[in-house]
């Protein structure tokens, strides 16, 4: 399953892009994999992900929650906060 | 003497650009209004700046806003809070960020400013890019 998430703020300038696609090998992914997929997919976050958290819909998710077709998937980094 | 007494015990609004002054009058009751305004510094890490822009996830940031407004009020006993925060361009010098706590006492407003701003920035969708002033004028 392919994946979009969105990005923002530095680690959208750290990407070089406002979202990153990203290949899931589960069939139903949860947040967890698609952390784990952005890994692989922009190196360049890799330091910032420990300090981030998906958002689903516009919800924090919990790692175990699963990810559908059609959701709304952001990364929201706490890195340069307000 | 005409009073104005406040609808809403929260209010939260993201403006465009700087947020311009404002006098609000305290809530009904209050004992302490304290109103802090956060604005962007003349420079960052030593580099002259120009300007911070202010990224929101709308609906997303409101709604993380008013949650832990609510929250904050409810937790330190508020009579109320308002939250203004910018988004797009804010310039050096000019204000980001305003704060207006009602309370009964000072203690329990001053403490309430300090856990919303924490928290704000560490839960809440918002961030800031820095626009640094040009090296050679």
């Amino acid at each position: 399953m392919r994946v979009s998430v969105l990005l923002f703020g530095p680690q959208a300038t750290l990407a070089g892009a406002r979202s990153v696609d990203v290949d899931v090998a589960a069939e139903s992914p949860t947040a967890n994999d698609i952390l784990a997929a952005l890994r692989e997919a922009s190196p360049a976050l890799t330091g910032s992900l420990a300090m981030s958290r998906l958002a689903v819909n516009h919800e924090f998710a919990a790692p175990d929650r699963p990810i559908g077709p059609g959701d709304e998937v952001a990364l929201i980094g706490m890195v340069s906060g307000g | 003497m005409t009073e104005r007494v406040r609808s809403q015990l929260v209010e939260v609004h993201l403006v465009d650009g700087a947020l311009a002054p404002k006098a609000t009058p305290p809530p009904v009751g209050a004992g302490a209004w304290l109103v802090f305004e956060g604005i962007v510094r003349p420079s960052e890490e030593g580099r002259p700046l120009a300007a911070l822009d202010y990224e929101a996830y709308e609906p997303m940031t409101s709604r993380e806003l008013r949650r832990l407004a609510e929250a904050t009020r409810v937790e330190h006993g508020l009579l109320s809070i308002v939250v203004e925060h910018s988004v797009g361009r804010v310039a050096a010098g000019e204000v980001s960020f305003r704060l207006a706590i009602g309370s009964k006492h000072r203690a329990e407003g001053i403490r309430a400013a300090e856990t919303f701003i924490d928290r704000m920035k560490k839960t809440v969708p918002l961030w800031k890019t820095p626009v640094y002033q040009r090296e050679n004028g």
